[in-house]
């Protein structure tokens, strides 16, 4: 079997700060196959992002990938992208693997017109004229479907709409025509209708292109709508994973279960009040001893899990899940 | 908003006909050269007790609607009744004393908290702005409020910063609770959390209507939260509602284009039935321009040469009110039942909207509608 596009080995980010070594990603492994959607949901804190930024070697000081590898392979060729040297990883970055944001607004640079900036992308990685660049740039916005694209060309960022930054955005990350494109909560700065558009325009691009997108977001309804694959972080750790059809059919581990019972709709208005989780999320400087979802478990025992971290296994062929009574939590 | 028992208390809001528009100056002179409907020409009544829910996307009015009543804004025209007084006419102690018992929840709870203040000048703000109690008997007032909310005492002599946004979401509750109040404007109070957080504060809100018999009006984008909590639900597009109805009734059958398309874009963690989802064209139109006939028109599958044209009246189907033209239509065709209407219209739109082969000439055409 070929390798997979992406694999993710082990990965250990932390940062060095006034309170110590705070490992924001503790041992996460994740791969993503050509053309395929892997969604990786968490709430705020729980290490998605850096586990994005440092796919990229984008974490900044004081941030630090300890170990761990980063394998990407295209055209038969793998290179480990937090070994590689800088030069090379350079053209990695927007080229072969593209970006998305969440803030449209602050990622597009305010004095130079959208043109502008998709043609740069173009250019840094392709040996092109001005004007081819101009027309790929053209091209890309017709791809994105924004409206009016040879207009749109010399508009300022400011003189679009929210959704149509994004656009933007989905277009310089597309322009190079990377293999995987990086998507940070692409979705949450904007509305429903519009958070619909963009959806479906990803999924569009990803069939015709065969583009593969790492999706990262705390939403668990964008993911079960788009992904085929998912991974749930708590922590710095993956607590569970599998695919989109089981994880939200047979979810195993607590707070998987717990994240989906909370969401709020009208079937449960007159059920009582919502489950909850209680407490939050622990900061890196207080992880937890053993599983560090226990103090908010309502299955945690004592002496396991309050001192035995759990390992990532696999319960089901393809569910993997972190947690010693997966088993009996099922039943 | 329907279910008016004739022997209880006239609702103890009544909003009729609200207009709030902000003026667009240019020039030397700042000459008024224009508006930005922000709300324009807003009905509803929430009887004491109940939830009203107002959802819209962004820039369609909802906070201001909210603000207005509170006149933290000031609106431009309509009537405002909170028990039986007209809060526009007020003047500005009455008006204060008016405030008293309609208190606010704003969205940011960073935003929302003066980072210089302790929580207990924070909370006390408020008692000893209206005089109520002397040192003690606030001290007591404080410390209830924020029991109430989940919160101990002891938070009292902290500084904002040392809390997570859930806990500073309770405390922006308890300030508002503080002044015992009987109305609460609640503006996103759970949109900048996370998912166990945000239930958390849900069922804190719901517990303390029950138990408090508060009256809420609950603005909110996400429909999930706002079906999971409110009695009524309106639904809110360029100034003006849309649909308004029963929670339930509004879930299981909405008739207008626009809440067929918001309830549709929600994303649903049920894999296995994806449902079709409407993809509505373009972006929300500049409410300083709103478009000629039905405001939704541009964006509407299922737009008419009539809707171009003129308004849509409104329809009440005992409660379930909303303004359509084609809906209003097939509703006679259907006899009257809105369930058969609901899916009737679910289904033109998704044959409106799966029709369009060539997606890209479509949309794009729509679009460059909407911001001409």
């Amino acid at each position: 079997m070929a390798a997979p596009l992406l694999e993710i080995k082990d990965l250990v980010t932390v940062f060095h700060t006034s309170d110590g070594r705070l490992p924001a990603v503790d041992g996460v492994s994740l791969s993503i196959e050509r053309g395929q959607t892997l969604g990786l949901v968490g709430e705020s804190g729980c290490g998605k992002s850096v586990t994005a930024m440092s796919t990229l070697r984008l974490v900044s000081s004081p941030g630090r990938i300890e170990s761990g590898s980063i394998m990407f392979t295209t055209e038969g060729e793998s290179i480990d992208l937090v070994t590689t040297p800088e030069k090379q990883l350079r053209q990695v970055r927007g080229g072969r693997i593209g970006m998305i944001f969440q803030e449209p607004m602050t990622s597009l640079n305010p004095v130079f017109t959208i043109g502008n900036q998709i043609a740069e992308a173009v250019q840094l990685h392709r040996k092109v004229s001005r004007s081819e660049a101009r027309s790929r740039a053209l091209e890309m916005l017709h791809l994105v479907r924004l409206a009016d694209p040879e207009q749109r060309l010399d508009a300022y960022p400011h003189q679009l709409s929210g959704g149509m930054r994004q656009r933007v955005m989905i277009a310089i990350a597309l322009a190079c025509e990377p293999d995987l494109i990086i998507a940070d909560e692409p979705t949450t700065a904007l509305d429903v209708t519009i958070q619909a558009q963009i959806l479906e325009l990803l999924d569009d691009l990803r069939s015709r292109l065969g583009t593969a997108i790492l999706l990262i977001t705390h939403d668990l309804g964008v993911v079960a709508e788009t992904c085929d694959d998912v991974a749930v972080m708590y922590a710095g750790r993956i607590v569970e994973q599998a695919s989109a059809v089981e994880l939200f059919s047979r979810p195993l581990h607590p707070y998987t279960i717990g994240l989906l019972q909370a969401r709020p709709n009208v079937d449960a208005r007159d059920s009582g009040p919502l489950e909850t989780i209680p407490g939050m999320v622990p900061p890196p400087q207080d992880f937890p001893s053993g599983c560090r979802f226990h103090p908010r478990c309502s299955h945690a025992r004592e002496p396991q899990c309050n001192v035995e971290p759990p390992s990532l296994r696999e319960v089901s062929p393809g569910h993997f899940v972190r947690c010693h009574f997966a088993e009996e939590i099922n039943s | 908003m329907s279910e008016q028992n004739p022997q209880t208390d006239p609702p103890l809001l009544q909003v009729k006909g609200l207009e709030t528009h902000f003026p667009i100056r240019k020039g030397l002179l700042r000459r008024q050269v224009g508006s930005v409907k922000a709300v324009d020409g807003v009905t509803f009544d929430i009887p004491r007790g109940k939830t009203l829910g107002l959802v819209g996307e962004s820039g369609c009015g909802k906070t201001t609607v909210g603000r207005s009543l509170l006149r933290l804004v000031e609106p431009t025209g309509g009537e405002v009744l909170f028990d039986n007084h007209a809060v526009r006419k007020e003047n500005a102690r009455s008006l204060r004393s008016l405030r008293r018992r309609m208190q606010i929840v704003f969205q940011d709870p960073y935003g929302s908290l003066n980072p210089r203040m302790k929580i207990r000048s924070i909370l006390e703000e408020g008692l000893i702005l209206h005089r109520l109690g002397e040192r003690s008997a606030r001290l007591e007032q404080m410390e209830q409020a924020l029991e109430r909310t989940g919160l101990s005492p002891a938070v009292l002599e902290r500084y904002p910063h040392e809390f997570s946004g859930g806990q500073r979401q309770r405390i922006a509750i308890a300030r508002a609770l503080v002044l015992k109040p009987e109305f609460l404007v609640l503006d996103e109070p759970v949109s900048a959390l996370d998912v166990s957080i945000q239930a958390q504060v849900i069922n804190l809100l719901k517990e303390l209507k029950q138990e408090l018999g508060l009256t809420y009006l609950f603005i909110s984008h996400d429909l999930s939260v706002v079906e999971y909590l409110a009695d009524n639900v309106a639904v809110m597009y360029l100034g003006q509602i849309v649909e308004s109805a029963e929670a339930g009734q509004l879930c299981q059958q909405p008739l207008h284009p626009y809440t067929l398309a918001l309830f549709s874009a929600v994303p649903s963690v049920e894999v296995k039935n994806r449902r079709q989802r409407i993809v509505l064209a373009g972006d929300v139109p500049s409410p300083s321009r709103p478009p000629a006939g039905c405001r939704f028109h541009p964006r509407c599958p299922l737009a008419e040469t009539v809707c171009r044209e003129v308004e849509p009246p409104q329809v009440d189907l005992a409660g379930h009110r909303f303004h359509c033209h084609v809906a209003s239509r097939e509703l006679e065709r259907c006899g009257g039942d809105a369930a058969k209407t609901s899916v009737v219209m679910q289904a033109a739109i998704t044959a409106a909207t799966s029709d369009s082969t060539e997606p890209h000439s479509a949309v794009s055409q729509r679009m460059s509608l909407d911001h001409q």
